[in-house]
């Protein structure tokens, strides 16, 4: 018999297992549906858990778990109705703590997102975070996360979505040139310290991602919003590609390769002497001076030659800013 | 019962069948009681023969459920100490359930939603999926926010798991550590007493256990593997992740640089937007910084839109790497294929 480590499913399994029954428990009579929705799964998930629970229990006194050891649910409501209905409890009765390093991420989460107008009251934030710190079976792991402030742009945004209008503002794009952008504004997104606005961009007449700090004199306007968040289907990357994109080969130490993840590689290879070739899609050869020339490792641009000349151009005009 | 042909029974309902069973007893159950009797390891118990393959499923067992933050504890038998086939295991209701006290309003509850979704990325996204889990079942349901926020931060640094063990063991690591400037990375054993994220970078908060000195070490730097011993540390009580935090906070105020920055340039609005930058004209800012190389890298990354004016070493970072960067990409790496050989 093999004797395998439960996979991370199974402890996320028995997660879900030690959750759902105290919900079931204070929800006396309660639909498959209706349970699968609280807890964003499937309802064939819920179905076979439902099934799971029913036939466990403990081994009781005889050890041979009896009848009367076992959870039992209504089954005839429960097969013939999809409802759910426990007739039959057994050690369980209260929802589990929360483990150090889950009490640890969602604290963490919190001071990350205290910046956000939804933070405004510090107290609450505190007393919510000491709540989950008690709730913890042992002491979270310290882990943080420094809030930036994130500007009173946010603050902007949200009164725009709360009003329904458009905001307006002036945005410089890759090619310096700064324009005053109308924006319908659907999410608010961030990426480590950096912060970005999702919206529906009326000069382009597109969907289109705003950098918070690249943000300059925002105002509400009186025009209303034509675009709404639920409207659109907004893709999870952050920038999409187009087909006018350029293919450049980046080298760079291997160690500092996983810094370029986000501009996600459409191929990476093995250069020797510790160094990794990257092929990259760009925009704009603009961007690739700004990206290679920010990142450790000695990153280098191997072709396109026009991409190559371009960072040697751009260097050098910065460099001779420099000579005395 | 010795069954020849168990039926297979699935890990989950092995593991939910050992914490019942475990919660269902005051005294606690031997490993011979859990191994015989509970569903699971019942089937492939042989009485009187030979079950070390599933003692040590017990153990992995035991492991993983820990790790849920269940407490599942082991109790002497008072007679004989230290014996450990007579050691018994429980899990108490009082440390296993959540306190009754602790309940959670809709927008408390809609904020940690969104404190978990965070972590959607990497290895904190599991345990926060299963901290949400345990929300839900508290039964609360979350007020829906104005506004869509999609906020994540991301540990991809191949130091943070382990750095994160030991950080739960409270033990000594041994890492290698590139200093930018130094040819060769120099070998670290330190204390780790916190990971944290300043200005989008993680880094490891430690003390030094000769000197007991604080310092941070940025994840990014570190060399090849990091070692997690088995030396233990107890972290100083100050010693915390918003203690380490502050430290930076005010590495960052007492540190600034004075740069010139084309007015209405990217730089500019970006510069000026950075925390606790001051412009001193129109085009010269202040601004501030906790990593003189780090913000070297950034201001680079601006090009021709910036020029540093001061501090001196920092107008000399950037100047050289901007020479490299123009020396790197003058030339074409290869040869190009068809040109004249003289």
């Amino acid at each position: 018999m093999t004797d395998r480590r439960p996979s991370l499913h199974a402890t996320d399994k028995l997660a879900f297992l030690l959750s759902l029954v105290p919900w079931l428990i204070d929800h006396e009579r309660v639909s498959v549906a209706e349970a699968a929705a609280h807890f964003g799964v499937g309802v064939a998930d819920i179905r076979r858990a439902v099934e799971l629970i029913a036939v466990s229990g403990v081994p009781g006194d005889t050890a041979q778990y009896q009848h009367a050891d076992l959870f039992d649910i209504a089954w005839d409501d429960f097969e013939q109705n999809d409802v759910i209905v426990l007739t039959n409890l057994v050690a369980i009765d209260d929802t589990p703590r929360f483990s150090a390093r889950e009490a640890a991420a969602l604290i963490a989460g919190l001071q990350y997102l205290s910046s956000l107008p939804e933070h405004a009251d510090r107290g609450a934030v505190a007393s919510l975070m000491s709540k989950l710190s008690r709730g913890a079976s042992g002491e979270p792991s310290q882990v943080a996360v420094a809030q930036d402030e994130t500007s009173e742009v946010v603050a902007l945004v949200r009164e725009a979505v709360e009003r329904g209008v458009q905001l307006e503002f002036d945005y410089a794009g890759v090619r310096g040139l700064v324009e005053r952008r109308r924006v319908d504004p659907l999410r608010v997104e961030s990426l480590d310290a950096d912060w970005y606005l999702r919206g529906w961009d009326h000069l382009r007449e597109a969907l289109r991602t705003f950098r918070l700090d690249r943000i300059a004199s925002p105002a509400l306007t009186e025009a209303r919003i034509t675009h709404r968040a639920s409207d659109l289907s907004l893709p999870d990357t952050l920038f999409e590609g187009s087909p006018d994109d350029l293919d450049v080969v980046v080298e760079i130490d291997a160690a500092a390769a996983p810094l370029l993840d986000d501009y996600r590689p459409v191929d990476v290879e093995d250069a020797g002497d510790g160094r990794a070739r990257l092929t990259l899609r760009v925009g704009h050869v603009g961007t690739v001076a700004r990206l290679v020339s920010g990142l450790p490792g000695r990153a280098r641009v191997v072709s396109s030659d026009h991409a190559r000349r371009a960072v040697a151009d751009w260097a050098a005009e910065a460099a001779a800013r420099y000579d005395d | 019962m010795a069954a020849v042909r168990a039926p297979r029974i699935p890990v989950e309902e092995r593991l939910f069948s050992l914490v019942l069973a475990l919660l269902a007893t005051d005294a606690g159950l031997t490993k011979t009681e859990i191994l015989s009797t509970v569903q699971g390891y019942r089937q492939k118990y042989v009485a009187g023969g030979d079950n070390a393959a599933l003692e040590r499923q017990f153990e992995r067992d035991k492991d993983d459920i820990r790790e849920l933050g269940v407490p599942l504890e082991t109790v002497d038998d008072p007679s004989a100490a230290g014996d450990n086939h007579l050691l018994r295991y429980r899990i108490l209701r009082g440390d296993y359930e959540l306190p009754l006290d602790i309940s959670f309003s809709p927008e408390e509850t809609a904020l940690l939603t969104l404190a978990g979704m965070v972590w959607r990325e990497g290895t904190l996204s599991a345990e926060s999926r299963r901290a949400l889990l345990k929300l839900r079942s508290l039964g609360g349901a979350a007020s829906v926010p104005e506004l869509d926020y999609a906020p994540r931060v991301r540990s991809r640094d191949a130091a943070f798991e382990p750095l994160r063990t030991a950080l739960d063991r409270g033990v000594v690591v041994r890492f290698d550590y590139l200093k930018p400037g130094q040819a060769a990375p120099r070998r670290r054993e330190v204390a780790p007493f916190a990971l944290v994220q300043h200005q989008g970078r993680w880094m490891v908060s430690v003390v030094e256990p000769d000197t007991s000195a604080r310092k941070n070490f940025l994840l990014s730097r570190i060399v090849g593997p990091v070692t997690v011993t088995a030396k233990a540390f107890a972290r100083p009580a100050d010693a915390t992740a918003d203690s380490a935090l502050e430290g930076l906070d005010l590495l960052w105020e007492q540190n600034t640089a004075t740069v010139r920055a084309a007015p209405g340039s990217d730089a500019r609005t970006r510069l000026g937007a950075r925390r606790g930058t001051r412009a001193q004209d129109d085009d010269v800012l202040l601004v501030h910084y906790s990593d003189r190389q780090v913000l070297a890298e950034e201001l680079t990354s601006f090009g021709p839109e910036v020029v540093v004016l001061a501090p001196a070493e920092l107008r000399a970072l950037v100047a050289d790497r901007l020479r490299d960067l123009a020396a790197d990409h003058a030339a074409p790496p290869v040869p190009a294929p068809g040109e004249a050989v003289s």
